[in-house]
């Protein structure tokens, strides 16, 4: 198994939020898809996903639903909210921002 | 949108149900299983790296748990409740200390409510700070109504054209108003009894800006020409306590007899300009010779009656106010003497020149009696003080206590890996839980407490009170909080040996051994308690003795079976000459009872602190130059010397001869006649008078006995008594009649035979005498019962700390008993050094204070009677109450730890 990557400070909740933009996802679905996404770059650990994945919900910017798994079980999916829509616009932007002033920072230095 | 905030809101109270998360991280894991299968592994195998993969789940759940908005609530809660099992755990601990400090927040609200309103908090009117006090310097010749209050310089009492030409030509004040305070009879719906009457200017409700509760109050046209508006304002607390709150307005109200019409009832609340006064009703001043129908003031410049006060124009302080008045009181003086009888220099000098008008801040109101009763409430406030003290020392001693007795506990719950501030949370609410419950129930008792003072200083059931029971709420929530502060503060005592580097050893040795230092500050704890805890026994002893010595002060007369009431026929609208016929008839009915020894009745009540007196004349004697001989000028029937059992020295008593029409006779006391001769016998055959009133010249026919007359603690007056028939107007009486019967028995047949007599006359205030000196000592009571309670409290207080502190050092030493025992020492040796510790303690304790006492005796010695600051029964009573506290309280202990097992404690460690 590749190395782990450590996760930004605060960078976990923004990948969530992007994670089930496009559609609903259960938590272990959530899990895999970034996993995989980022080619085992970053593996998130179920003791960090949970009490997120319930953070969030408690902010408001998702919400949960039980509903239907691909294998026919009940399962929890998650969704944004339309002010968690805005919080991954902003989130996204500010990441972009701070990643591109880095990237520059080091290249041309 | 709304659907979001609901979840929050909800959200905010409760946290996801724990079903619910277990259900979500299940289905995480089979999910992994069934990725983990479909990854070629064996079923077994596939567990167990889904498994591994994620790691702890009970962690998990947690860190979902603490996620919640609702967790801090949780913590404090768990908190809550993890205290209040502490609490529990021992209990009488902290109900000792729960009561300990709702009886200093208690009795500090109770008292201080009391206090603040006598002497610190405004009336209850609009901008109290605007108001000022008149009064004035200069002679006053005439006739003067005085509640008390004057000093030299200073009189209260203004004439009725005083008041007016002051009211209507001053240009520094936006209003003046002028009040006197009388006693009156008022029928309403047939039923009669004697009021509180205040009388009043007609502005008198505007200036002050006391608004009606029901219909109207007086305004300026009110103040009409004399005896020309019979109407009538009632107290708010009268209206609701006699009158049921029946509909008033424009009723009618006899009052002595002549009918008024009620305009409406005053602001709840208010209850006069004058702190103290606690009128009934409100009538215009111009009605005065209704409710005094014996004088006639209103015209007269030389009688001073009404107190004044007024509201300062805006901008305007007091200092200017009166520069501005001055001129105006000095012309209106000059005016008043053009118009005096004796006008020589000398007497210009002292009634114009002398004159001066002051003018006082007046927020709190005048009042005479504020000065009676501020040393009582202070001395009862430094008692309180001594308590809460107590209180404080007593708390803080329990917790640390305690404390001791928890090293262990803490040591292994730090071992067990609780963080040092999970620990000072739990002591946090150990002591707030204390704290609040002492508060609480502090609050519950004080109401009632300050109702039940209230009722006991209170004359009779129904009477207003010049105490609202409403307790200060500033100072509770202050006594409140500095106990509660006080409490967190102690209990946090525990945590410190936490900075302690040396905690493993702390552990190791069991946290037996405590510092010397800590045991050192305990037993400082206790000595304080002890010290104050006998000043307040001594004092309450102190106390105790002087209300004995008043209620066994002989007066000079039997105070056993006799009643006492007060007659007076114009309260029932008797006109002048009919009075003292119909008070001849009731005397004569009451003294045809069976069971009943004698009657007699005067106009000047014995021993309740009143009196009625004045300059005199004797024939055959010239007064020194400035000689001023005041005497007691009782009016008396026949038969009072005889009733009162006052002894005759020489000549003769009152007897059924004298009558209105007969010579008039008079009767002097032995030191009245030995001002005038040096042997007393010679003044019987002289004539004695008041100047310049021939009406009143006597012949003087007897001497008889000094007895006390005014109160019991006043030395005896130089007195004379006259016949109330022969008087020169008519007079009310008291009537004290002597019975063989109980009195109860006697009281209801005086009723009837009154009543035979006269439905209407109002027999008013009838009890003995014994009660009517008891009411007049009230302050002296008051502080005697007051003393008592804080003084037992004080001590068993005292007794708990020295409790808390024996039982603790004690159970210390066991180990060392156990050898001492081993080595054949016996049980009784062993309580003896117990308790002789304990008594060497108190007995230090009891030392050190016993010079303070002598010094707060001495600070008190105005409210003590017959009492010696160092009184032998005071001090022996206090010091033995103390050895007995010291001694129980070392007692338990002692034998405790004389029962211990010499085998078992050597073997604890």
């Amino acid at each position: 198994m590749p190395p782990s990557t450590d996760l930004l400070q605060g960078t976990l909740d923004m990948l969530i939020l992007r994670a089930i933009a496009s559609e609903p996802q259960h938590g272990w679905a959530i899990a895999q898809r970034i996993q995989q996404v980022s080619n085992n770059i970053l593996q998130i650990g179920q003791g960090s996903l949970y009490p997120a994945l319930h953070r969030l919900e408690y902010k408001g910017w998702i919400k949960a639903e039980w509903g239907a798994s691909e294998n026919n079980r009940k399962a929890r999916y998650y969704s944004l909210t339309r002010t968690g829509r805005k919080q991954l616009d902003t989130e996204m932007e500010n990441w972009t921002r701070l990643a591109g002033a880095i990237n520059v920072v080091l290249q041309e230095i | 949108m709304f659907s979001e905030w609901l979840s929050r809101l909800r959200f905010a109270v409760f946290r996801k149900h724990r079903s619910e998360v277990d259900e979500e991280l299940q289905f995480h894991i089979d999910r992994q299983i069934e990725a983990n299968l479909a990854a070629g592994m064996s079923l077994p195998e596939a567990r167990r790296q889904a498994a591994i993969a994620f790691g702890g789940r009970q962690r998990t759940r947690e860190q979902c748990r603490e996620a919640a908005p609702s967790w801090t609530m949780e913590l404090v809660l768990r908190d809550l409740n993890f205290g209040l099992r502490g609490l529990l755990r021992n209990p009488g601990l902290a109900i000792v200390a729960v009561l300990t400090l709702a009886v200093a927040i208690g009795a500090n609200s109770t008292i201080f409510s009391l206090l603040s309103q006598a002497l610190l908090r405004a009336l209850p009117v609009r901008d109290p700070q605007q108001l000022v006090v008149l009064n004035f310097a200069g002679a006053t010749d005439g006739h003067t109504h005085s509640e008390g209050g004057d000093r030299p310089g200073h009189h209260y009492e203004f004439s009725y054209p005083m008041y007016r030409d002051l009211r209507d030509q001053n240009r520094a004040l936006s209003g003046l108003i002028a009040s006197a305070i009388y006693n009156a009879g008022a029928t309403w719906q047939s039923h009669s009894e004697a009021v509180d009457t205040e009388l009043v200017s007609g502005n008198y409700f505007e200036v002050l800006g006391v608004r009606p509760a029901v219909g109207r109050v007086f305004n300026a046209g009110d103040e009409t020409a004399p005896g020309a508006n019979a109407v009538v304002v009632l107290n708010f607390d009268y209206w609701r306590t006699h009158l049921a709150e029946a509909p008033v307005t424009g009723r009618p109200i006899s009052i002595n007899g002549v009918q008024f019409t009620i305009l409406g009832v005053a602001a709840p609340g208010f209850r006069s300009a004058v702190w103290g006064r606690t009128p009934e009703i409100y009538v215009p001043l111009t009605m005065q010779k209704v409710i005094e129908p014996d004088w006639d003031y209103l015209a007269d410049h030389h009688s001073y009656w009404i107190t004044v006060a007024g509201r300062l124009k805006p901008g305007l302080n007091a200092e200017q106010a009166s520069a501005s008045m001055n001129p105006l009181f000095y012309a209106l003086r000059e005016q008043e003497f053009a118009g005096a009888k004796d006008r020589s220099a000398n007497n210009k000098h002292h009634f114009v020149d002398a004159s001066r008008l002051n003018l006082e801040s007046g927020a709190r109101g005048f009042s005479p009696i504020r000065e009676d009763i501020r040393t009582p409430l202070i001395v009862i406030m430094g008692m309180v003080v001594l308590v809460i003290a107590m209180a404080v020392v007593n708390v803080a001693s329990l917790l640390l206590v305690r404390a001791a007795n928890r090293v262990r506990e803490f040591s292994i719950r730090y071992a067990m890996g609780a963080t040092p501030p999970q620990i000072v949370r739990q002591l946090l609410c150990e002591g707030m839980l204390l704290g609040l419950m002492g508060s609480a129930l502090g609050l519950a008792i004080a109401p009632e407490t300050l109702h039940l003072l209230i009722r006991w200083m209170q004359g009779r059931a129904g009477d207003v009170s010049a105490f609202a029971p409403t307790l200060d709420w500033r100072v509770f929530a202050f006594t409140a909080g500095a106990m509660l502060a006080g409490t967190v503060i102690f209990s946090l005592a525990p945590a410190v040996q936490f900075w302690n580097p040396r905690l493993a050893d702390a552990l190791k040795q069991q946290a037996a051994n405590v510092p010397g230092g800590s045991l050192r500050f305990r037993r400082t704890c206790v000595a304080l308690q002890i010290g104050f805890s006998l000043l307040l026994v001594v004092g309450a002893g102190m106390f105790v003795r002087t209300i004995q010595n008043l209620r066994n002060t002989d007066p000079g007369f039997a105070t056993d079976h006799l009643l006492a009431f007060h007659l007076v026929p114009e309260l029932a609208g008797y006109p002048g000459p009919q009075v003292a016929p119909v008070e001849q008839r009731v005397l004569d009915s009451i003294s045809g009872l069976p069971g009943i020894r004698s009657v007699g009745a005067t106009n000047d009540s014995d021993l309740v602190g009143e009196g009625r007196g004045g300059d005199v004349y004797v024939s055959g004697y010239t007064p020194k130059p400035d000689e001023n001989f005041d005497a007691e000028l009782p009016w008396v029937s026949e038969g009072y010397l005889q009733t009162m059992g006052v002894p005759l020295v020489a000549g003769r008593l009152f007897n059924t001869s004298d009558s209105a029409n007969s010579l008039k006779t008079a009767v002097v006391n032995e030191s009245f006649a030995r001002h005038f001769f040096a042997r007393p016998q010679d003044i019987l055959g002289h004539h004695f008078g008041r100047p310049d009133r021939p009406k009143t010249d006597a012949v003087i026919i007897g001497i008889v006995r000094d007895v006390k007359h005014t109160s019991l603690r006043d030395p005896v007056q130089p007195t004379c008594y006259t016949l109330f028939q022969q008087g020169e107007r008519p007079t009310g009486l008291t009537v004290y009649v002597r019975t063989w019967q109980p009195p109860d028995t006697a009281a209801s047949s005086i009723r009837a035979a009154v009543a035979n007599i006269d439905s209407k006359l109002i027999v008013d205030d009838l009890s003995t005498m014994t009660d009517q000196i008891d009411q007049q000592i009230m302050p002296e009571r008051t502080i005697a019962l007051l003393a008592t309670i804080f003084g037992l409290v004080a001590a068993l207080l005292a007794g708990i700390g020295l409790y808390g502190i024996l039982a603790y050092s004690t159970a210390q030493r066991t180990r060392e008993i156990g050898i001492r025992m081993a080595l054949g020492a016996r049980r009784g040796s062993v309580v003896g050094l117990i308790l002789r510790e304990t008594l060497v303690l108190a007995g230090i304790a009891v030392g050190l204070t016993i010079p303070v006492a002598f010094l707060a005796t001495w600070a008190v010695r105005s409210q003590l009677y017959g009492v010696s600051l160092a009184d032998p029964m005071a001090y022996a009573a206090g010091i033995l109450v103390i050895a007995a506290v010291a001694t129980i309280a070392g007692f338990i202990p002692a034998r405790r730890a004389a029962g211990v097992d010499p085998s078992s404690a050597l073997r604890m460690d």
